[in-house]
């Protein structure tokens, strides 16, 4: 018997599940060999109650998603987190900072009253959550693995050391010395520092490691020119959910 | 004068050639293999595949990646596998040629030391494989990087390692000639001449002159730095100096002499085959030393800080016979805490000397264990549930060959596509035909081992490490303490006694579990109580309305027994914080820490002494341990 599968979507921008459908084809078969997806609304019409495996994108951020999810939490087996928003609250979170009547007002102008809204959370301030698909967008290889680690019964095997040990591996140059400045020294490994690799900087999209030494991460952005309201920025931008909490 | 001989190109010799003769030797190598060199990349100097000898850049501080990563590459299969019952997992190594062009001495002194780690004992088939077959192309470092400190360490020159050692003296290269190959190829390839008088003279002056651009010094000479580590256990700097650590990985990924490693298994989405890897890891990363049990056995940035300049300066010298850091200055350049430089470590503390003898080593007869990473199918042929979260499984090898183990060694249990874990012996070599291991319930492979079925084939790595020394044992009144799951290891002993009886002295077990629940062996440990061979004592910390035994810690049930102290043995094992209060009981009734037996518990993935994970201080409890006596661990810090 293969497994059900189902994908919802919460508060997010979709691409999560935008980045499933960009496995490759053969990918995409080897994974429909292996498991049964019964719930994906980017691409396919069906609808089923019946699933073993939820996988949950996007953040919650009105009262209905937190019934909604409650109701998946309750049919499913097995709850896996997909993505920034579902995993730490994501950029949605940024929103927090503001009154929510303020945050209502900027998007939706006039229109405001017609819509509820309340702070952005990642669900497992809602329900409880097995695995962790991390990232904005998550590796489709990372996905892979938490389903044929689910599939052998295996916890899988996730780093919690920052990602400048993966960029280190991947032979790139500390973006430190080419004078920008990154949250690899802090941020959870996982993505083989794709970002870096690609000439760019890490943003904290997988959320931190479990013990970030925040304190020297931010001396060391100081160090490197950001002023102290900037360093704190940069920690808000995919972590606000956590930084806000505290 | 200059005239060319073949006569000359001799190994240890040096000759000279042109810039150009160089080139065309590099793009011959281009045409016959893969060919690795330093070029420039975004003002910095980077390792790469080259295509062409123009792309090289050999005049160069450092570069962000070392060499050894082409011998120890950042992710490497061991084994391929298929899954299910009785398929035989197949070694994988690397046999692909390879050259590696502008390698720094220090980088080379490196790569010595990598080879006494991984040739010496236990040779690894990966590492020798990729060794072998890959054609090392040194130069001199006459740019050194500011952060460097080679010279201090030694390791400015290196005087083997290599198969051609270029010194760049302005129109030409002297090559110093380190091999058969690298003398064969200089003949084929370039158009060579002895060295003239102006020769020598240009390649001293610069090498003189480099040695003037180093910066960094060590304050003390190098040879003391073991002595000068073993007496700073203590000191404050570690605790002070690791406060900014981000434990980010940075220092241990870019070293050349780190060569710390995980292995993990990687299945195809068909669940049908899969590949068990290997890929780096390192001692300053937080859950290093972390078992499934959830123990951190070093669990504060001070410890992993101290325990990684421990291995720079002094375990891996003491260990391997080279010097564990080269001074290439990589780790003070990558370390945007800015405290990782060894150098600043040995400086910041001082004083006294010794070294060991350098141990040398011929890659040539070095003779791979092909089957070091493999394991033996073995079929299990009884499982029992013990308690709630552990049960014991009862092993044949299919060979129909015994274990061949001493009491209280391990063995390595491999679920392909799972992984591979370390499980005590619970059964005397004496009962011959099975073994039996017995595993709690904690993890991903404990859990697969759990859901075994009667039948199953698993690979079985071992046995390893240090049991215990029954040969020692014989004569005395054997005392053994075992808490929880420590009765495992100690069960393999227990029997191995009572199959010997009249070799030893008085046989007195004490067992303590937490509940009446959670006690194994329950059948065993009656006939053990009725057994007149055996005085036994048993406790559990929390009592039931149907237990009618002790209650109480295993520390209340020593004082209840009258030991001789200079005869008796105590063999102890549980949980970490068992240790402690039974030395206090067993100390008490004045037993020498001779006579104090453990057998410690660590991370151990490898088995063969090399991955890392189960170090204490200097010792690897694979090898050395995991059974020690407490004078043992007496001057070892990390111990207990």
């Amino acid at each position: 018997m293969k497994p059900k599968v189902a994908f919802f979507d919460f508060t997010g921008c979709e691409g999560c599940q935008l980045d499933v459908l960009n496995l490759t084809g053969e990918e995409l078969l080897d994974l429909l060999g292996a498991i049964e997806i019964v719930n994906f609304r980017e691409a396919i019409s069906n609808r089923s109650d019946d699933y073993d495996i939820a996988f949950i994108e996007g953040s919650i951020t009105r009262e209905a998603e937190i019934t909604r999810l409650q109701g998946i939490r309750e049919k499913a087996k097995v709850l896996v987190a997909l993505g920034a928003c579902a995993c730490i609250g994501g950029i949605n979170c940024l929103k927090n900072h503001l009154p929510m009547e303020q945050a209502l007002k900027i998007v939706y102008g006039d229109a405001a009253k017609y819509y509820d809204t309340i702070p952005a959370r990642p669900i497992n301030a809602v329900v409880p959550v097995d695995f962790y698909v991390r990232g904005c967008p998550p590796q489709t290889a990372e996905l892979v693995k938490v389903v044929k680690a689910l599939l052998l019964g295996k916890k899988p095997d996730i780093p919690n050391y920052p990602v400048c040990t993966e960029c280190k591996m991947a032979g790139n140059i500390c973006v430190f010395e080419l004078g920008k400045t990154c949250l690899g020294p802090v941020t959870r490994a996982g993505c083989n520092a794709i970002c870096v690799t690609g000439g760019r900087q890490c943003w904290g999209c997988r959320g931190l490691v479990d013990e970030p030494n925040k304190d020297s991460e931010t001396e060391i952005l100081k160090k490197h020119g950001l002023t102290p309201e900037q360093a704190v920025e940069k920690f808000k931008i995919y972590n606000t959910y956590a930084e806000v909490k505290k | 004068m200059m005239t060319s001989s073949a006569e000359a190109i001799e190994i240890k010799k040096s000759v000279v050639i042109s810039k150009q003769g160089f080139k065309n030797l590099v793009n011959s190598l281009i045409k016959k293999m893969d060919v690795y060199g330093v070029i420039a990349k975004k003002g910095k100097f980077v390792y790469d595949s080259i295509g062409n000898a123009d792309e090289l850049a050999l005049s160069y501080d450092v570069t962000v990646l070392p060499p050894t990563a082409y011998l120890f590459p950042p992710r490497e299969t061991i084994l391929r596998f298929a899954l299910g019952n009785g398929a035989k997992p197949e070694p994988v190594t690397d046999d692909t040629s390879r050259a590696i062009i502008g390698v720094h001495p220090c980088d080379i002194n490196a790569i010595r030391m990598l080879d006494e780690a991984f040739i010496t004992t236990n040779p690894d088939p990966n590492y020798i494989a990729r060794r072998k077959n890959s054609l090392i192309v040194g130069v001199s470092d006459l740019t050194p990087s500011p952060k460097s400190f080679a010279p201090s360490m030694g390791t400015h020159i290196a005087e083997s390692g290599f198969d051609l050692m270029l010194t760049d003296i302005g129109s030409k290269y002297i090559v110093a000639i380190g091999s058969r190959k690298g003398a064969n190829l200089i003949k084929k390839y370039t158009k060579s001449s002895p060295l003239s008088t102006e020769d020598i003279a240009k390649q001293i002056s610069v090498l003189d002159r480099a040695l003037t651009r180093y910066k960094l010094n060590l304050n003390v000479p190098r040879e003391r730095l073991p002595k000068l580590l073993e007496e700073s256990y203590d000191d404050a700097y570690w605790k002070a100096r690791s406060d900014t650590c981000l434990s980010c990985g940075s220092c241990v990924m870019v070293c050349p002499t780190c060569f710390c490693f995980d292995v993990q298994d990687d299945v195809a989405l068909n669940l049908k085959e899969g590949q068990r890897t290997r890929q780096w890891d390192g001692c300053m990363l937080v859950d290093f030393a972390k078992v499934a049990t959830g123990e951190n056995f070093r669990q504060d940035k001070a410890s992993r800080f101290r325990h990684r300049i421990y291995r720079k300066g002094k375990y891996v010298l003491e260990r391997y016979g080279r010097m564990g850091c080269v001074g290439c200055g990589r780790c003070a350049v990558a370390c945007l805490a800015e405290i990782a430089s060894p150098l600043e470590a040995f400086n910041a503390i001082a004083e006294s000397w010794q070294v060991k003898q350098e141990a040398k080593r011929i890659l040539r007869e070095a003779r791979p264990e092909e089957e070091l990473y493999l394991p033996r199918p073995a079929q299990l042929v009884r499982v029992e549930q013990l308690a709630a979260k552990e049960k014991v499984f009862e092993m044949k090898f299919l060979d129909g060959k015994d274990l061949g183990h001493q009491p209280g060694q391990f063995v390595s249990v491999s679920i392909m596509g799972i992984g591979e874990s370390p499980f005590g012996v619970a059964t005397s070599p004496t009962r011959t035909g099975s073994f039996e291991f017995a595993v709690r319930n904690v993890g991903s492979v404990t859990n697969a081992i759990h859901n075994l079925q009667k039948g199953a084939v698993v690979g079985i790595r071992g046995p390893f490490g240090n049991g215990f020394d029954v040969k020692a044992l014989e004569g005395k009144d054997i005392l053994f303490i075992a808490g929880g799951i420590g009765l495992f290891p100690v069960r393999s002993l227990i029997q191995y006694v009572l199959d010997n009886r009249n070799q030893f002295g008085r046989a007195i077990v004490l067992f303590g579990a937490r509940t009446p629940a959670e006690r194994l062996f329950v059948d065993e440990l009656a006939t053990w109580k009725n057994n007149p061979a055996l005085e036994f004592y048993e406790t559990v910390d929390r009592g039931t309305p149907e237990w009618t035994g002790n209650v109480g810690v295993i520390t209340t049930l020593i004082p209840k027994v009258q030991l001789d102290p200079r005869k008796t043995m105590a063999i102890v094992v549980g949980p970490p914080i068992m240790y402690r209060f039974v030395i206090v009981e067993l100390k008490k009734k004045d037993l020498p820490d001779e006579n104090i037996i453990m057998s410690l518990e660590r991370r151990m993935k490898c088995g063969v002494g090399k991955c890392g994970h189960c170090q204490i201080n200097g010792v690897y409890v694979c090898q050395e341990g995991p059974v020690f006596s407490l004078a043992q661990l007496r001057n070892l810090r990390e111990a207990v």
